[in-house]
């Protein structure tokens, strides 16, 4: 068997198959890997012997990681990913040809992976996009090598096979895209058409979300199913709602009112403290994080929605759902001056129309 | 912006002005009209006058008995369906917890299972209600366009409240923005319709108890 | 509100463009803070109709007091009520008619007696009785008030001071008819009397005993009182027909003669509208403070009762009474009645809904007044037959001379063998030296 070279790329011609054997990964440890992943992705468990078998034939698919107006987190997340043997292994189910936090090379040599990267793979990379492109004055607030993000996004994304939006500003705009919005950021799906989209949204994504998906990819050759904000199904179909471990309190009304209450400390629903759990579809109430050891619910906060669209202008993390942005005393002021002297204009014409004297002739 | 976001922003903060305006301008405008004065000798001093004021405001919840036989079944879904109101706005925990973001001010809420029950009571009320007044030769003469308006313009937050509350149809987030936009739109009725009457009760019961009060006159 | 018009049954007044114009700004006239909130708060609950012995008897839903006054409202949501802009702006309420005009002059003179059940089982507290009485100021001034017998009594009154046309000296005359009729010693218009009692028309016309009787009764307490002709009409047709002007006038004329001769009481006689009258509105009509309390005469002879100044025998009878609405339930004077008829010693047998609660006899308001109106006013006077009957007595007392009337002819029509008596005329029978 040949060795990866030193970025773990194999031959060209090596199935995934005779690469994980050489990792002493057998066909055992390829179907465990399948079951699990099947699993994950909600399929039924007759499948994993078939995406093990697939996995085992398929070749090592190209994946360029671009990342754009973003704070590095998601990459983070993946790195910080539990299973050390099988998600690390995901990795060299892809041949990462290039992710600028990850890779040795800097500057021109960069810029030359990636045009050599995508010449190679025409209209079969896989595109992975981290952070949000910035729109306004021509894209100008996120360069890569003096190119902005936005025109390199076009590009780019012309001769990929799908695309993968990471987190949620390359899903939907994320953090940047918060009121006022300077940069003019927005998610990748609002600049692209025409071609496979995949939004892993989170603030970071689950890293398991990503390995599933991309693994079902490999498996299939296509991506699983989406739901209308195309996001996997498998994993944002339910809410946190659906699925908390604090769900039996919310249904008895049992609630902590503030942060280290009575009730904060018996564990009960975070609902008043602002949790966002009805209206978040992610899969960290059941996959949790760290490999299934906590997530903000469990640690006392609350969720704050952020695998969501525009979680972050979404009225306030501490203010409930059943609550809403006042419109402030001033406001409520103004409102009551313009009452009153709308009012009162009216009843001073009106009272010239009522005569008291009954010698007035109407 | 999504639905939901607009319920809970925007949508909240036109509504709670346009309440606010609206009500202003119709109690001011009432007011401020020309008043005649009274120079008739009251039998009662101001204190008892004032005393009748507050007691008719009660009393008038409870028909005289002379009336009962007539109005009873009236009496009854009304009651019935304002009192389940109430239950509902200030004992269902989010109506309290909404209360308590805007004003600091809280209380114990009554078990899910209650409020469900009368939410269902409430419904079945309303719907009662609605086909009384589409039946009854007098409701038909009196009903305008206005109180049907105000009807539904209730039925719609019981309903979508019920909706939300057992989350069977539709996702949480559509369900709550429904909601919550059912409850703006009637505030923004309120000032303009019958729906007024929840605060011109008080004021008309407590005007004529005065009034009367000063006659010696029943109450 | 969305009724076709159709004319009237027999003798309609169709008012011209410039009548209804003044039935527009009549029916503002009065609207101030009270009736503009009164006007505004209906919520169309319907329970007014189920107070209203028209409604209960007819079956009839145009009888249901609040839409009574549909007309008035209307004038008040297009120029005076809180958005009354937008509602002229966007044409959402158009002018009043004339065609609603004659129709609801039935509505709001023939079914009313505003007799004020409606008011007490409204709740929101609107005095409906009272919206009633206001609407017909408009009604008034477009010459929409039923001309016979309430429009021409009306016109008497405000051009004669009566509404028989009766002279100063025509009504000397009569008094002192009555005086020697009847063996009492009669003033009439003394320079000076503490006690000044009034005079009904319908007690002139039908029950001069009436007259005899509150002349015996103030001797009888020593009292130093006279008549004055100068003002003396405590029907106050004016006010059931809508004149403003003449009610004022009539009232005032009451007021004035009972300042002349420096009383310090003015009685009302057996009546139900000119005591709420009197009491309640002189003093506005004046402009001040009156120097002279105004009494009922039941409130007086309860008084009097109670203070010894009027000593009576007893009269034992069985006999149930009969509440006049603008006295009790308007007027707050229930318990003298009973006051009364206890010191007499009469077994009273109480109808069902005595007291505040009573039904009109049917009669009140004008509309014993209006000859086409008989019909509906008999199906009224059905009730209070039955409540009498039930009650088992022989005789029916009241206090209101258009009661007695009422109750006398409603009984008269369907036959029934109760008396009706006057509840001052009892005491003046059975005065004890």
């Amino acid at each position: 068997m040949q060795n990866a070279d030193d970025k773990g790329n194999a031959n060209d011609d090596e199935t995934l198959g005779a690469m994980l054997s050489a990792r002493g990964i057998g066909r055992r440890g390829l179907l465990k890997f399948a079951i699990a992943m099947a699993s994950s992705l909600a399929l039924p468990p007759g499948v994993a012997p078939l995406m093990a078998a697939n996995l085992a034939k398929a070749k090592r698919r190209s994946v360029i990681w671009l990342s754009f107006q973003e704070c590095t987190g998601c990459v983070e997340t993946l790195l910080r990913s539990s299973s050390p043997t099988i998600d690390q292994v995901i990795f060299d189910f892809i041949s990462l040809d290039y992710q600028e936090a990850l890779m040795a090379a800097a500057g021109t040599a960069a810029e030359k992976t990636l045009h050599d990267a995508i010449a190679a793979n025409k209209g079969e990379y896989l595109l992975a996009i981290d952070g949000s492109i910035p729109t306004k004055d021509s894209g100008v607030y996120s360069l890569t090598g003096g190119r902005s993000n936005l025109a390199m996004l076009k590009e780019i994304a012309a001769d990929a096979k799908a695309i993968l939006a990471i987190g949620t500003c390359a899903a939907f705009g994320g953090i940047p895209k918060a009121f006022p919005n300077p940069t003019g950021a927005v998610g990748v799906e609002d600049l692209v058409s025409g071609k496979p989209i995949v939004n892993i949204p989170g603030c970071p994504p689950v890293p398991e979300v990503l390995s599933g998906v991309l693994a079902y990819f490999i498996s299939f050759g296509k991506l699983p199913d989406l739901d209308e904000r195309k996001r996997p199904l498998a994993y944002f179909g339910a809410t946190i709602h659906d699925q908390c471990y604090r769900r039996a309190f919310y249904d008895q009304g049992k609630f902590a009112h503030s942060f280290d209450d009575e009730g904060a400390r018996q564990g009960w629903c975070l609902f008043e403290l602002g949790c966002k759990g009805p209206t978040t579809h992610n899969a960290c109430a059941s996959l949790k994080w760290n490999n299934g050891t906590s997530f903000p619910i469990q640690s006392g906060h609350g969720c704050i929605g952020c695998s969501e669209p525009d979680f972050w202008d979404a009225g306030g993390f501490y203010t409930s759902l059943a609550g809403g942005s006042a419109a402030g005393w001033r406001n409520a002021g103004i409102a009551a001056a313009v009452g009153i002297a709308g009012g009162a204009a009216t009843a001073l014409a009106a009272r010239n129309k009522s005569r008291p004297d009954p010698e007035d002739k109407p | 912006m999504t639905l939901l976001e607009f319920a809970r922003g925007p949508a909240f903060q036109a509504s709670v002005l346009i309440l606010i305006a609206g009500v202003a301008w119709r109690l001011v405008a009432i007011i401020l009209l020309r008043r005649r004065p009274q120079f008739a000798e009251p039998r009662h001093g101001l204190p008892a006058r004032i005393g009748g004021g507050a007691a008719t405001i009660l009393s008038r919840f409870v028909p005289r008995r002379t009336f009962w036989p007539r109005i009873a079944v009236s009496v009854v879904l009304s009651a019935t369906f304002h009192i389940g109101l109430a239950i509902i706005v200030f004992g269902g925990a989010p109506h309290i917890l909404l209360i308590h973001q805007l004003t600091g001010l809280t209380w114990p809420s009554l078990p899910r299972g209650v409020i469900s029950l009368v939410s269902g009571v409430t419904l079945a009320c309303m719907i009662a209600l609605l086909i009384r007044r589409l039946n009854h030769p007098v409701l038909r003469l009196l009903s305008t366009a206005d109180d049907y308006l105000s009807w539904l313009l209730v039925f719609l937050p019981v309903l979508t409240g019920i909706l939300l509350s057992g989350e069977t149809i539709g996702g949480y987030a559509t369900l709550l923005a429904l909601h919550i936009i059912s409850v703006e739109l009637m505030m923004i009725w309120l000032p303009f319709g019958k729906l007024m009457h929840a605060g011109l009760v008080f004021a008309g019961r407590g005007l004529m108890g005065m009034n009367f009060s000063r006659k010696g006159a029943a109450t | 509100m969305n009724i076709a018009p159709t004319p009237p049954a027999g003798g309609a007044i169709h008012p011209s463009e410039e009548q209804v114009a003044l039935a527009m700004r009549g029916f503002l006239a009065d609207i101030g803070p009270a009736s503009a909130l009164a006007l505004d708060s209906c919520i169309h609950c319907g329970r007014c109709a189920e107070a209203c012995q028209f409604y209960v008897q007819t079956g009839d839903p145009r009888y249901t007091p609040i839409h009574k006054i549909a007309p008035f409202k209307q004038a008040y949501e297009r120029e005076m009520g809180p958005f009354a802009f937008v509602y002229k702006l966007l044409g959402l309420t158009p002018k009043v008619s004339a065609g609603e005009l004659m129709q609801w002059q039935e509505l709001l003179y023939d079914s009313c007696n505003m007799c004020g059940r409606c008011s007490l089982i409204c709740p929101m507290g609107i005095d409906i009785a009272d919206l009633v009485e206001q609407a017909r100021h408009g009604m008034y001034v477009a010459g929409m008030t039923p001309p016979d017998f309430l429009g021409v009594l009306a016109e008497k009154e405000k051009s004669t001071g009566s509404p028989f046309g009766m002279t100063t000296q025509q009504l000397q005359d009569a008094l002192h008819d009555i005086g020697a009729k009847y063996d009492v010693v009669m003033h009439v218009d003394e320079a000076q009397a503490e006690i000044v009692p009034t005079i009904s028309s319908i007690d002139l016309k039908t029950y001069p005993s009436s007259m005899a009787a509150i002349a015996k009764i103030l001797n009888h307490m020593g009292a130093s009182w006279s008549f004055r002709t100068d003002g003396f009409d405590a029907d106050n047709v004016a006010l059931t027909a809508g004149d403003r002007a003449g009610q004022r006038k009539i009232t005032l004329g009451v007021v004035r003669a009972a300042v002349a001769c420096g009383a310090k009481t003015l009685v009302m006689p057996e009546c139900g509208h000119s005591f709420t009258e009197m009491r309640w509105e002189a003093a506005n009509a004046y402009g001040k403070n009156l120097p002279f309390r105004i009494v009922q005469i039941t409130e007086l002879l309860a008084e009097g009762l109670a203070n010894g100044q009027i000593r009576v025998n007893k009269a034992p009878q069985n006999a149930t009474y009969h509440d006049a609405c603008q006295l009790s339930r308007r007027g707050g004077a229930s318990a003298a009645p009973r006051v009364i008829l206890q010191s007499l010693g009469v077994d009273l047998h109480e109808m069902e809904d005595a007291g505040d609660a009573n039904w009109c006899c049917g009669g009140g308001g004008g509309v014993a007044l209006i000859k086409r109106a008989q019909p509906l006013r008999d199906k009224a006077f059905a009730i209070k037959k039955r409540q009498v009957e039930a009650t088992g007595a022989d005789k029916v007392f009241t206090s209101c001379s258009g009661c007695r009337q009422t109750l006398d002819h409603g009984g008269k029509a369907t036959g029934w063998n109760k008396e009706v008596a006057s509840l001052l005329e009892l005491v003046a029978d059975n005065l004890r030296d």
